[in-house]
């Protein structure tokens, strides 16, 4: 229980930010911001336990994650609006965000906040899918506190300390991302490289297509090699960090932008330099919160990249095929086949290295897949916390879907099931790996 | 009509529609991430279907001409405001300021031409600039724009291909207008291309000259470009087997014009499979590039391989009855024909893109346009300001300019009531 209420921490730290930026943003509405976000985290607890008791926990985290997503698509939208009314001719003082200031938009999306925010909390809870009550009245209780603690530490900040609609939104998502990066499942970043390295490499397949570019045949390899870049892991996540920074640093330079104060019409040099210096130092002030945003995000791409969890990634076990060609796994023995876990072998035939892995599903099935996957570069699977892990892009593979083909999923081997164990056909296996790996590495290579 | 054409034209003038329209396809794009992995090529296919998204997308090209003849529009109102032909209004300039008593402007000049900007004085109205402006910069940047989507929306729209196998000696497509004369593949020349290939095309009627079809740019074959995707070799086979009488004979396209590959080519209604590949000469030279081929085989019956062995284009191998005779060989170019008239625009969008960053960078860094225009009337004076670049510089010149205008007023007054 304790270890539990420990792992909660980062996420219980990340609300009561919430809650003390809200309050300083938008300190008019103390009262709304306050019930709102209350009665936002209420909500969000009961939801998630609800979302847990009626779907599987692999397709509740997804949804969970979807809508942290949809924030994020939002704080998107947010920055490009607020850097269009900062630079724009019509643009003559400061955007000040008026009609986000009403009783009715603050009190939605401090609701929103709160539930968003009680629902990566809550998929925290142990047993949550077994209905945790006890825990989350406790949790909820804990956010009841946190909300009062922000309330008193926000009366305690410089008066000056204000921020504009679009860095409140920086702050918060921020704050949610920072939060959510910490649970596996629910890192948004990671798919966010996989996505970006899809799209590059469909983008770059599709352009030359339509400009009637040759293809790498007709090209000088040094050239390709170039070309090839753009199909690596490492175009996902540069790609990934400027899409995952892009919102804050669009703020950060809306804010930058902000038309200073007409002051052409005072004829007192002194006075005009005065406003003008005042107006300057104001938005600086207004630019430490998407400051603080972006340091997030950056917390968050460290969390993602350098998770706290510790992958099952055990040795493979070398098997050698019988005469006819077939190699067998027993099911108990040395390795327990059905004890959950990813059991990884490694088969030496013909000058190659083939390596598969035997792992019984959630669902009570054996399946025997390779350890790489039809898109990638074969550096393999660990498990964790009811996922595999693709260890070249980082894509989470829930345990219920290893053993079917498609996307980022581990290569499915045929084989035969028996009483006693596992047999496959070692030639079917090695060809397999040959074709995958051939293929994968092409992609690597740029190959289209 | 005009209650109608008015938020057409905001729609079509604003700064926004384009990121408007953009930020929609983005969500179209999202949302189709969740049904398929190959996301790009889904929302390709839908936007060239669906009449909505068709219409959406145009929005692009046309917002971008209406900022051409909205941005167009406000130049030349600025032009002829500081010649003093127009009336200065204030959504032409980043600020316009009213002064209720002001001196002649005539005052000012010598002090603005210290500063570095060039004047012009009639009658009460002066103007002054320094710097030549980015104008000319984000009109091509604005075409170059305007045909990137419209080349785009073309190319969604009425892009037609089809894929053909282009084969020495055989008429071009089915049509039998073109004959192929000759592929030929060589060593290219350049930084570019590792090879060239060219299709050499003879007219359909006798005495038609011979055209050449190059890689790149790609040539137009009655308003087609030929885009070759990859080579292949063309085989005739003649194969006899002790129980396959009295033989096999087809051509067949074998996708192996590199050493090392294999094609299989299964022998219809019997047990036999050859698989072909082609030797490696030994010498560097490449087999589709000289026409010297020879082709490897394994011939399967079932799973089991119960031939192999090698015989040059024209040659043939016997063994234990088997026979396989390889009496003709040609180069192929598998080449998709594709009808599409946005590739030119999208190219010639990119070559203007180029200029105009070529332009722009240098004004922008050295030349920023920084105008000021003051016009007095009766004691009053209404001056306006606008600057690209170093505005805060500019923004002090015109504060200082508007207290001399005052201060000048001043005495002027003092020296009246003397």
């Amino acid at each position: 229980m304790l270890a539990a209420a420990v792992k909660l921490v980062p996420q219980l730290l990340c609300f009561a930010g919430i809650v003390l930026v809200l309050l300083r943003g938008l300190h008019a509405r103390r009262s709304t911001v306050i019930a709102g976000v209350g009665c936002g985290f209420l909500l969000g607890t009961a939801a998630t336990l609800v979302l847990f008791r009626t779907v599987a926990a692999a397709a509740s985290l997804a949804v969970i994650r979807d809508v942290i997503g949809a924030a994020f698509l939002l704080l998107c939208g947010v920055a490009v609006a607020s850097l269009y009314l900062s630079t724009g001719r019509a643009a003559t003082e400061p955007p000040s965000g008026g009609f986000l200031r009403g009783a009715v938009p603050v009190g939605a999306g401090a609701l929103l906040a709160g539930f968003v925010s009680a629902a990566i909390c809550a998929s925290r809870l142990p047993d949550v899918a077994a209905g945790a009550v006890p825990a989350a009245l406790i949790l909820v209780v804990a956010a009841a506190a946190l909300i009062v603690a922000a309330s008193a530490l926000e009366k305690l900040l410089p008066a000056s300390f204000t921020a504009s609609p679009a860095s409140l939104a920086a702050a918060v998502v921020a704050l949610l991302l920072f939060s959510s990066s910490s649970i596996i499942r629910l890192d948004l970043f990671s798919p966010l490289t996989m996505k970006v390295m899809k799209f590059t490499h469909d983008f770059v397949h599709q352009f030359f297509e339509s400009m009637l570019i040759p293809d790498h045949l007709f090209i000088r390899s040094y050239l390709w090699g170039y070309i090839g870049l753009f199909f690596g892991k490492e175009v996902g996540f540069w790609g990934g960090m400027v899409i995952w920074f892009a919102p804050a640093l669009l703020i950060l330079l809306a804010v930058r932008l902000e038309p200073l104060p007409m002051v052409s019409h005072i004829r007192q040099g002194a006075q005009r330099r005065r406003l003008l210096a005042e107006a300057i130092r104001n938005r600086r002030l207004k630019l430490v919160l998407p400051l603080i945003a972006t340091l997030l995000l950056g917390g968050a791409i460290y969390k993602s990249r350098f998770p706290s969890v510790e992958y099952w990634d055990p040795k493979p076990v070398a098997v050698t095929p019988a005469a006819s060609g077939e190699i067998f796994i027993p099911r108990k023995g040395e390795i327990e086949l059905e004890d959950g876990r990813l059991h990884k072998y490694l088969l030496k035939q013909g000058g190659r290295e083939v390596r598969f892995f035997v792992l019984m599903t959630p669902a009570g099935k054996l399946t025997v897949d390779l350890d790489a996957c039809a898109i990638c570069k074969p550096d393999g699977y660990g498990q964790a916390e009811g996922t595999v892990i693709c260890y070249y892009c980082k894509t989470l593979i829930p345990l219920e879907t290893v053993g079917k083909p498609g996307g980022c999923n581990p290569v499915p081997v045929q084989f035969t099931e028996k009483p006693d164990g596992v047999h496959l056909d070692s030639v079917a296996l090695a060809n397999l790996w040959s074709s995958t790996v051939q293929s994968t590495t092409k992609v690597k290579e740029g190959g289209k | 009509m005009k209650r109608l054409l008015k938020p057409l034209v905001v729609v079509l003038t604003s700064r926004v529609t384009a990121v408007v329209v953009m930020g929609l396809f983005l969500l179209v794009y999202v949302g189709i991430a969740f049904f398929t992995d190959e996301t790009l090529v889904a929302l390709i296919a839908l936007t060239g279907k669906n009449p909505f998204l068709i219409a959406l997308f145009a929005l692009l090209p046309l917002n971008t001409a209406g900022r051409m003849v909205a941005e167009g529009v406000e130049y030349l109102g600025r032009r002829r405001a500081l010649s003093g032909s127009a009336a200065p209004a204030a959504p032409l300039f980043d600020e316009t300021v009213q002064i209720p008593a002001a001196a002649d402007p005539s005052i000012l000049e010598e002090r603005l031409k210290k500063d570095g900007y060039r004047t012009r004085l009639s009658g009460g109205t002066l103007s002054a600039w320094r710097g030549s402006g980015t104008f000319a910069a984000r009109m091509l940047y604005l075409t170059a724009t305007f045909c990137l989507f419209a080349g785009i929306l073309i190319s969604l729209t009425t892009r037609t291909s089809v894929r053909s196998t282009v084969i020495e000696g055989e008429p071009v497509l089915e049509d039998g207008s073109a004959r192929v004369e000759r592929v030929v593949l060589a060593e290219g020349e350049g930084a570019i291309l590792a090879k060239t290939l060219d299709i050499e095309l003879a007219g359909a009627a006798p005495g038609d000259r011979t055209r050449v079809y190059g890689l790149y740019p790609p040539s137009r074959y009655q308003g087609t470009f030929l885009y070759p995707r990859y080579l292949a070799v063309g085989l005739l086979l003649r194969f006899s087997a002790p129980d396959l009488q009295p033989g096999f004979e087809e051509f067949s396209v074998l996708n192996i014009s590199r050493p090392g590959k294999e094609a299989p080519r299964p022998i219809p209604g019997s047990p036999y499979k050859i698989i072909f590949s082609l030797a490696d000469p030994g010498d560097g030279s490449e087999p589709y590039t000289t026409g010297k081929m020879v082709f490897l085989f394994r011939l399967l019956k079932g799973k089991e391989v119960v031939l192999s062995g090698s015989a040059p284009a024209g040659g043939e191998f016997a063994k234990d009855g088997y026979r396989l005779q390889f009496p003709d060989v040609r180069r192929v170019v598998i080449t998709d024909f594709i009808r599409d008239y946005g590739v030119t625009l999208i190219w010639f969008a990119f070559a203007v893109y180029l200029v105009a960053i070529l332009l722009w960078l240098p004004v922008r860094l050295f030349l920023p346009r920084r105008e000021m225009l003051f016009v007095t009337g009766t004691g009053a004076a209404v001056a306006c300001s606008r600057a690209e670049g170093r505005g805060r510089r500019h923004a002090g010149v015109f504060q200082e300019a508007l207290d001399l205008l005052e201060s000048g007023h001043a005495r002027e007054t003092q020296k009246k009531v003397q």
